[in-house]
């Protein structure tokens, strides 16, 4: 993996050689985090929130995810995946849930767990912890890396209002680590737990989690490649099916909507909201005291959730009637969670107090943001108005704003260039 | 001509010092809000929260003005005939005003009891007019005045420093 000398790592990388500085993802940047300079984009890492708009937008496959190379599992004497519950909504529906399973372990892993697998114990965590936390209502999920990097940047009074608890994929990988070191007598040290992760955020999640006390994951590999190499072995183990455990009503993790209908109680009033530019909407509003009558919002950056992530392969519409499909028609055996609970019990699952990353602040000093924030309102007068990111910047704001923090001068823009001067 | 002012504890010699002075202010921003137009009503006080973001005005602070002024607006989109929101940015405060066009609050004190509400019917099926917006303002500012003219114009401002 790439890492930049930045203080924040990003699974995101950018291919100058392909860029051709179109824009297209200046534009969609929810945190306005691009900017195309030289005809090259680049990506601000203390303003990126890894939501992956600007890897689905590109069209010159110049702004591409980063994961794990697969070569890393053989590093470990024992290698564990851990599925993400959006991963088999990607079949067509000839390729049964059980098949998928098992053509994942297949290559090459010595066992598969899977996210679904504790949804239940994550729904009754999250009903406790509303309960015990009434004076931080709204309680904002937190499981959705690029919505709790978004609330560190742009809505940091928002920050305890967040559920300060492990996400699912975390709590089982420190479950299945510890069990795992129990059953085989290895070391947690020889131990490979990988996750198989729908969107850049997981990935970026795996590298650098936000709040977590002690080391998670030992990689990250997309939904879309593994899909790959499922598909090519899917045959073999459709015609030698061994039994393997499945988890279809815990696939619900998948989609904000059915989740936040089943933490859903008589006092537990829940919304459910997904894509950015929504979650960005009500996060506003929560800070507006306008949604203090729900007592939990479900919060995912991609459409429908997990589903819209932007390493699937399936269409996250397709890939959701495919989940509820599977959810209405599985038999899901009773979990034990017993030794989760102990563990939630011992304080295993708590998170370090998350802290604000601000990006918006022009200055740490009010006055002279004061003063920034004049000189920006001169420019922002001569500049045209018509927010066509020719030069770089998304909007005519943001160009004046990079004028006066000195990243960019009037010259960039193109229109003020091609105007006569009397206009 | 009816007139109701507020001063939260120890801000009344603060307000009256700045009121005295008159400094002009370092940021201006202005918007109209239209008569029953609650799909643009919140968006003034929106754009005030960003750039009260960009001065790095501290976050509780920042919800106690964004409360204030959201309120505020959706009052004048809902009770009134149309009316414009002005903010000034001063280095230790901010100055919010909201000048409408009409019709006038007959009675201010009522109007400053929580629960009271002239809102008629369209108002309150798009779930505003529960007689909370007033005393809210008031809550979340440390000074608030209001100027009404029956039958005319209605100027509510608050301050709340920073």
């Amino acid at each position: 993996m790439n890492r930049t000398d930045s203080k924040y790592f990003h699974a995101i990388q950018i291919l100058e050689d392909n860029c051709t500085g179109c824009t297209a993802c200046v534009r969609v940047c929810p945190t306005e985090a691009i900017r195309v300079r030289d005809r090259k984009a680049f990506i601000d890492p203390y303003r990126c929130v890894d939501c992956g708009n600007c890897v689905s937008v590109c069209e010159f496959h110049a702004i591409i995810p980063a994961s794990d190379s697969f070569d890393a599992i053989k590093k470990f004497k024992y290698s564990m995946a851990i599925i993400s519950s959006s991963f088999f909504g990607q079949f067509s529906e000839d390729i049964s849930y059980a098949n998928a399973k098992q053509a994942v372990k297949k290559l090459g892993f010595d066992d598969v767990a899977e996210e679904a697998s504790v949804t239940n114990f994550m729904i009754k965590m999250i009903r406790q912890y509303i309960r015990e936390n009434r004076d931080c209502r709204p309680i904002l999920s937190s499981n959705c890396p690029a919505v709790v990097r978004l609330i560190q940047v742009k809505y940091p009074s928002l920050l305890p209002n967040l559920f300060h608890m492990e996400a699912p994929m975390s709590i089982l990988t420190r479950f299945m680590r510890n069990k795992i070191s129990r059953d085989t007598g290895l070391q947690e040290e020889e131990i490979g737990i990988f996750l198989i992760v729908p969107c850049v955020a997981h990935v970026t999640a795996v590298h650098q989690p936000e709040g977590a006390y002690k080391h998670l994951q030992d990689g990250a590999f997309s939904t879309g490649m593994i899909y790959g190499k499922v598909r090519e072995i899917i045959k073999n183990v459709q015609n030698n099916p061994v039994p393997i455990d499945t988890y279809p009503h815990g696939l619900t993790w998948a989609l904000s909507g059915v989740q936040a209908e089943l933490v859903d109680a008589d006092d537990i009033r829940v919304l459910s909201v997904n894509g950015v530019e929504n979650v960005m909407d009500i996060l506003s509003r929560v800070e507006d005291h306008y949604l203090d009558q729900y007592d939990y919002i479900v919060l995912r950056s991609c459409t429908n959730g997990c589903v819209g992530g932007c390493l699937n392969v399936e269409n996250p519409f397709v890939a959701m009637s495919r989940i509820k499909k599977m959810i209405k028609e599985g038999n899901s055996h009773d979990v034990d969670i017993t030794e989760l609970e102990d563990l939630h019990q011992k304080g295993e699952f708590k998170v370090t107090p998350l802290a604000p990353r601000p990006i918006m602040e022009l200055d740490k000093d009010i006055k002279k943001a004061i003063q920034k924030m004049k000189k920006i309102n001169e420019f922002l007068t001569m500049l045209p108005g018509l927010n066509c990111s020719a030069c770089g910047s998304p909007t005519c704001y943001a160009l004046a704003e990079d004028i006066v923090l000195g990243k960019a001068t009037l010259d960039d823009c193109v229109v003020l260039k091609r105007r006569p001067p009397s206009d | 001509m009816a007139e109701y002012r507020f001063f939260a504890d120890g801000f009344e010699e603060r307000v009256s010092d700045y009121l005295s002075n008159k400094p002009e202010a370092d940021v201006e921003l202005e918007f109209a809000v239209p008569e029953k137009d609650f799909n643009t009503a919140g968006k003034g006080s929106s754009e005030l929260k960003n750039l009260l973001k960009r001065l790095g005005v501290d976050s509780e602070i920042l919800r106690r003005i964004a409360v204030a002024s959201y309120e505020a607006e959706i009052n004048v989109a809902a009770h009134s005939q149309g009316g414009v929101m002005k903010s000034a940015v001063h280095d230790e405060l901010i100055h919010v005003s909201f000048i409408d066009s009409g019709p006038g609050i007959g009675d201010i004190e009522q109007a400053m009891v929580p629960g009271f509400s002239t809102a008629d019917d369209l108002v309150r099926e798009l779930g505003f007019g529960a007689g909370l917006g007033l005393p809210n303002i008031k809550k979340n500012s440390d000074a608030m005045r209001i100027v009404s003219q029956e039958g005319g114009s209605t100027t509510l401002e608050f301050l709340i420093f920073f």
